[in-house]
């Protein structure tokens, strides 16, 4: 009973909270002009689609750039960023000098602004006319900028996750006589995985936003289709159009990270 | 909202605008100019003496040395033929300075008009009296010497280029419009960062009115020791887009300062200045989209 | 006397300024179980530490079988699986099943056929009454399955000898009792074992020798009738007096 009077509850507020921005849109002096500016169907219909005859680009186009600017770059950040922390934590003597770099590495990367570092690859690189490495499209100088920036949070992310795995499971993998290489892998690295995921994810999440800044090397992605229509209609409902389309990605994986969160929770109480 | 357009639709307007006023007025053009040289005195703001606005610093070639009261560069001349055509002689006429942003704010006005390179555009109007064109702006291909384009530009050879440009000028509505090349323009945040991508040979050509783009050819695409990397390889027909005189809304000089621009292009006196004070920009070869 | 399976020649070990070690000689002999006691920070935990090379002693020499460990060229990985180490808070991999806990040294450590390493591993577990739990994960057993678990770990590598490490101090005392009768089974069987213990009973009982260690220094050793019924050294009987 109590169940269902909160989920009677919890509709009633939701509506009511909706209702009121509805009604702030309909009863306010300048609401028709808002409604107008940034919910005007015809208007997000055509910013979805596109024209190209108006020279108007498609923000649902845009957002396929997004996509695969994200998934490629979040597949090479996983990689670079497990390789930069194992280096940065390992003992052996020869690799010294990389465990400095990597230091330095994720030392830099983490405190220049993205934007920059877009810019330098994504103008830089062409200009070097390094024959093939320099003739790619704005996206792929943008999937390489990401990839250097959060290849160095994730690094200390997984770094972090490694730290977290208590000592004594070095101590009982290497007193099976198992190597360090062996016990990383076998004994350390599935542990760390887990308790890295849920910051992980979230990292994921700026990513998949940060591809938006992409836009100021010219590659048309969502954002950058949704500013050329309100620049050519002076009508900002594209940008609730791109508003959407980002929310439908990022959503699901927002929920699918706080229920991860949810579940290691309920598991460590279980434990206790 | 509708109204606010210009990119598109507004260039199209203000072409019609401009045709308008220079075929139906000239007729009447003669008259008015007559009546407003007999009734001067009573339009001014300060009755006596045509006051002008525009910017400081004042840019070469539309003034020379900073200094709009000499009579040389493009719009001190325009400005002192205006008042001649509207019976004003050179000592009554005062220069004032007007910051080109503040210029077309709605409001009361402390000049009689202002000559600023201020571009048409129908938001603008709303605000304030533009008058009919004394200045043509034609569009132009900014590319780095030596490249493809630099040689090969016909009108279909054109569409084969990778251009971009800075979003929501006009540049870009050009090439989207008129060009309308194979693989779609790329649109960088501003113009500097389109000018990184020309010289990152990420793309082929930028699009920009003649004028910035002889500045952007000349001295912004330069190497170490100054010396220019780019080319203006041409300019294309004009579409409309143009300076005007600006006025406070409603003004009552705006009729005069119309007709007055419109017995200097009847009679030859802007292409003459243009000839004179403008061959910087008129020598880029003309091009077809 | 038996063969020597491990001995400690005048093992010194230093943190720093602070010496946790000072001097520790001792040799182990085969099937035979000798309890360290002392104090907790007497140097128990590292001494068995120092043995499985998990700590680089500071001074002294451990030999394994005659072979010097501290030689440079040692493969320490290969001398660790001849040598089986259990500790206080079982350190199971929560990440692998009971069954997967127990092969994972014998297939990634030893390169065993897989098959032959999940038998061995059935028998142990068998042999603790917990082949029925085989596939379930650490955390679903009672901390003194878990502590077993963790033995049979240590055996499933077939070890020269075991060291274990105050293996019931985490345990509720309830608990206890289960893991000691298989340390007493073991002891029947033969097994060599370095035992760290606060469990005096379990000493007299089952140790051939116990060693009395404080403040790093082995102080006395003997059978754990002369330790316990007439120990020489006065610290030796103010810790038993203390503990009894």
């Amino acid at each position: 009973m109590s169940g269902r009077r909160a989920i009677v509850a919890s509709s009633l507020s939701s509506l009511l909270i909706v209702g009121a921005i509805v009604a702030i849109l309909y009863l306010a002096p300048g609401g028709a002009t808002v409604r107008n500016a940034f919910f005007d169907p015809h208007s997000m219909w055509q910013a979805l689609v596109g024209d190209p005859s108006k020279g108007l680009s498609s923000v649902g186009k845009g957002l396929l750039t997004n996509a695969w600017m994200f998934v490629v770059a979040e597949a090479l950040v996983l990689v670079c960023g497990l390789l930069l922390a194992w280096v940065r934590l390992s003992h052996s003597p020869v690799l010294f000098p990389f465990r400095v770099l990597s230091t330095m590495y994720t030392d830099v990367f983490r405190g220049v602004p993205i934007l920059l570092v877009i810019f330098v690859v994504g103008f830089g690189v062409p200009a070097l006319q390094l024959g093939t490495i320099s003739n790619q499209s704005p996206a792929v100088y943008g999937v390489a900028a990401l990839t250097i920036t959060y290849s160095a949070y994730v690094a200390e992310v997984f770094r972090a996750g490694i730290y977290a795995v208590p000592q004594g499971q070095l101590l009982a993998a290497r007193s099976l006589g198992l190597a360090h290489s062996t016990t990383m892998r076998r004994v350390i690295l599935p542990q760390a995985v887990r308790t890295v995921i849920p910051p992980l994810l979230n990292d994921f999440i700026s990513l998949q936003k940060d591809t938006a800044l992409v836009s100021t090397l010219g590659a048309i992605e969502a954002t950058r289709a949704a500013q050329i229509y309100a620049s050519t209609e002076f009508n900002f409902s594209s940008y609730t159009v791109a508003s959407l389309l980002f929310l439908a990605l990022t959503i699901p994986l927002t929920r699918f990270t706080d229920r991860l969160i949810a579940k290691d929770r309920t598991k460590r109480l279980a434990n206790v | 909202m509708r109204a606010l357009r210009f990119t598109v639709a507004g260039l199209t307007a203000a072409t019609l605008l401009t045709t308008l006023s220079l075929g139906a007025t000239s007729a009447v053009a003669a008259t008015t100019v007559a009546s407003c040289q007999s009734q001067i005195a009573s339009l001014e703001k300060t009755s006596g003496t045509l006051t002008i606005a525009t910017d400081n610093p004042g840019y070469t070639p539309w003034f020379v040395n900073n200094k709009p009261t000499n009579g040389k560069g493009y719009e001190s001349a325009v400005g002192y033929a205006i008042a001649k055509t509207l019976g004003v002689a050179k000592k009554n006429v005062k220069w004032v300075t007007e910051a080109f942003d503040n210029s077309y704010a709605p409001g009361a006005k402390s000049f009689d008009f202002d000559l600023n390179e201020i571009s048409y555009t129908a938001d603008r109007a709303k605000a304030v009296d533009l008058s009919v064109s004394y200045y043509d702006v034609q569009q132009s291909i900014v590319a780095l010497k030596g490249s493809a384009i630099a040689k090969k530009h016909s009108a279909a050879q054109l569409k084969t280029y990778k251009y971009g440009d800075q979003i929501g000028t006009t540049g870009l509505a050009f090439i989207n419009n008129q060009i309308m090349p194979t693989t779609p323009a790329r649109v960088y945040s501003t113009l500097d960062a389109a000018v990184a991508a020309l010289q990152s040979h990420q793309i082929d050509a930028i699009v920009i009115d003649t004028p910035s783009g002889q500045y952007m050819a000349s001295a912004q695409i330069v190497d170490k020791k100054g010396k220019s990397l780019a080319t203006q390889v041409g300019r294309f027909p004009s579409t409309g887009e143009h300076y005007s005189a600006l006025l406070q809304k409603g003004s009552k000089l705006t009729a005069c300062v119309n007709a007055a621009i419109s017995q200097l292009n009847t009679n030859g006196t802007i292409a003459k200045l243009q000839k004179k004070w403008l061959n910087i920009y008129t020598s880029v070869p003309k091009i077809k989209p | 006397m038996s063969e020597i399976v491990l001995s400690l020649a005048n093992v010194t070990k230093r943190f720093g300024d602070h010496e946790v070690l000072e001097g520790v000689s001792l040799d182990l002999h085969s099937h035979e179980v000798v309890a360290l006691i002392g104090h907790s920070g007497s140097g128990k935990s590292t001494l068995l530490r120092c043995a499985n090379l998990l700590e680089p002693v500071s001074s002294g020499a451990i030999s394994l079988f005659g072979q010097n460990l501290q030689d440079p060229n040692i493969d320490e990985d290969a001398v660790r699986r001849h040598i089986g180490m259990v500790f206080q808070s079982f350190n199971l991999f929560p990440h692998l099943s009971v069954l997967d806990n127990v092969m994972l040294g014998p297939i990634h450590s030893l390169k065993e056929p897989k098959e032959i390493a999940r038998e061995r591993a059935l028998g142990l577990l068998e042999r603790i009454g917990l082949a029925n739990r085989a596939q379930e994960f650490p955390d679903r057993l009672s901390g003194g399955q878990q502590q077993r678990v963790a033995i049979v770990r240590s055996l499933a590598m077939q070890p020269a000898l075991l060291l274990l490490d105050e293996v019931t101090s985490a345990l509720d005392p309830t608990l206890v009792g289960e893991v000691l009768d298989l340390l007493r089974e073991l002891a029947a069987q033969g097994t060599t074992m370095l035992i760290a213990t606060h469990e005096m009973n379990f000493c007299r009982e089952v140790a051939s020798r116990v060693a009395f260690l404080h403040q790093g220094r082995l102080v006395e050793i003997g059978s754990a009738k002369e330790i316990f019924e007439s120990p020489q050294h006065v610290e030796t009987k103010r810790f038993l007096e203390r503990v009894s």
